[in-house]
């Protein structure tokens, strides 16, 4: 991050300091690790702890290898504003850590925090059941400690909305799965890591309910042919229905120890 | 059968005739526990609550640490960055500790900018690592005048449950422990700093110290760790800083007075503190 600004409400640093920069004597090294350990289907294994937060109604801490993002549910309560609306409202504000990504995040939120912010809303606004809460507001916020890849971010950062909406006992008409995908080359990569996605030509992210065969949302960007991203549309949907009972089966074990 | 499901009900409704007492009367309802010599979550006036210190977990940060002081979660996170020095300080790097209160920890913190408590907090955790030297800031020169390492140290809190304090000061210095640097070299002809990804040294700390605060009811009942239930019901609220040698860093008192044998029963329970956490 070039600029720390005269923030005055927070301690400040330099007025301009830069992350470091690393020669580029190890690049082999480097190129190793970014190979890809397990297969094109396979996703990483996803720890998901419903519960966390002790002063959230609801909530939820997930991490799949280098991702770790915490969500909690406050509602329904009070909406700010006075307009009346017959369907409750759904809002979700994300948040990233200033250490979760390489370069240091100032703590203001931006643009890509809005974005993903955006996308988590769509893929769970619809299976939340909004006509039973009029006038009131349902908070899910997201803090996203560590970040490897937006599209890991979004996917994960829905199933603990979804999560967390479960434990806050808001009615639902069934839970969201979601899986990421990327395009490499000719083939198709399930979850990709930020350097996975970065070597890629495009990704696609689904999110779907699988208890009612349906799909709430799918983001798609980058190069790829009609079928090919039809292809992984299709891989990512059959991944989602394991993501749930994963998803299920920690709701259950939650409650079974409360 | 029905003599049981009765008394089954009537053991819920007691619970939720509790829990709506305190909701409407928490004062009251933490005097009923006080005259008892007990708090709401079971403690003693005295006890601490369970600290564990998990460090490290966070590939992203150059050092971290996630503290869990009973319910209250923090995460801290060290990343450094390279910055020109200061011109009347030219050997002396830049330590910024900053702490964050966001919405996802507790229902009375709303989405936006720093609240108030977020600010004081960081202030007070600044002045707590500026006051007790913790780290040289001379160690964090890599070229006299032109180039030294910047540590932004910034805490997030993940649940609120009180005493943040104690909890980010304790994460902040975990992380601090478990930081490393990469060799940098600074190129005088081309002005630039290049590091090597390959060796890392740990950031030199020159002492190690706890931090634990105290609630005062009434003048007179002193309890440790206060919660969030308790907190805003302390007429004063004391914490004392003192190192692992015994050494008194600081001691902040807000709220109003308290009599001097408070403040010394205070200062020596926060030194037999210290000597806990030290292992």
């Amino acid at each position: 991050m070039a600029q720390s600004g005269n923030d005055r409400r927070r301690i400040n640093g330099p007025e301009e300091s830069f992350p470091p920069v690393f020669d580029d004597e190890d690049d082999d090294d480097f190129k190793l690790r970014s190979q890809r350990k397990r297969g094109p289907g396979d996703i990483r294994p996803i720890f998901l702890q419903p519960g966390l937060i002790s002063q959230a109604n609801g909530s939820a801490y997930i991490e799949t290898e280098k991702t770790k993002i915490a969500c909690a549910v406050y509602g329904p309560r009070q909406s700010k504003t006075t307009t009346y609306s017959e369907k409750g409202r759904l809002n979700v504000e994300v948040k990233f850590a200033p250490f979760s990504c390489t370069r240091r995040r100032a703590p203001m939120r931006d643009a890509e925090d809005r974005s993903i912010g955006v996308s988590i809303h769509q893929a769970i606004v619809s299976s939340i059941r909004l006509e039973l809460f009029p006038k009131s507001t349902i908070d899910v916020f997201i803090t996203i400690i560590e970040n490897d890849g937006i599209e890991g971010c979004i996917a994960s950062g829905s199933l603990a909305a979804s999560t967390a909406l479960a434990d806050a006992g808001i009615e639902m008409l069934g839970l969201v799965a979601s899986c990421s995908a990327a395009i490499v080359g000719d083939g198709i990569q399930l979850d990709p890591t930020e350097a996975e996605a970065r070597a890629s030509s495009g990704t696609v992210i689904l999110a779907c309910m699988p208890a009612l065969d349906s799909i709430t949302s799918i983001w798609q960007s980058g190069q790829m042919s009609a079928d090919l991203s039809l292809k992984c549309m299709e891989q990512c949907y059959e991944r989602c229905n394991d993501i749930h009972s994963v998803v299920a089966q920690s709701l259950l074990e939650h409650r079974k120890t409360d | 059968m029905s003599s049981s499901s009765v008394t089954n009900s009537s053991a819920a409704d007691e619970t939720l005739r509790a829990q709506i007492f305190q909701r409407l009367h928490p004062r009251v309802y933490l005097e009923r526990f006080i005259a008892e010599k007990i708090r709401p979550d079971g403690r003693t006036f005295d006890e601490w609550r369970n600290v564990s210190v998990n460090v490290g977990s966070i590939s992203t940060a150059d050092g971290s640490a996630l503290v869990r002081m009973g319910d209250t979660t923090i995460v801290c996170g060290v990343k450094a960055e390279i910055a020109e020095p200061e011109l009347d300080h030219p050997e002396q790097g830049f330590l910024v500790p900053n702490i964050d209160l966001p919405a996802i920890c507790s229902p009375k913190f709303k989405p936006g900018p720093p609240t108030e408590e977020a600010q004081v907090l960081s202030d007070r955790l600044n002045e707590a690592l500026v006051a007790s030297g913790v780290l040289s800031l001379s160690s964090l020169c890599i070229h006299p005048g032109k180039a030294v390492w910047t540590l932004y140290v910034d805490c997030t809190c993940i649940n609120y449950d009180g005493n943040a304090f104690d909890a980010a000061l304790l994460a902040m210095l975990g992380a601090l422990r478990s930081t490393t640097l990469p060799k940098a070299t600074y190129n005088e002809e081309t002005g630039r700093t290049t590091c090597s990804r390959k060796t890392r040294s740990p950031v030199q700390l020159t002492r190690n110290f706890a931090s634990s605060s105290f609630g005062v009811l009434d003048t007179s009942h002193v309890l440790s760790d206060p919660t969030a239930f308790e907190e805003p019901l302390m007429d004063v609220t004391l914490t004392v800083i003192v190192d692992d040698r015994g050494e008194l860093i600081s001691t902040t008192e807000s709220g109003g007075a308290i009599s001097e044998e408070t403040l010394l029963r205070c200062i020596n329970r926060a030194k037999e503190r210290a000597l806990q956490l030290k292992d």
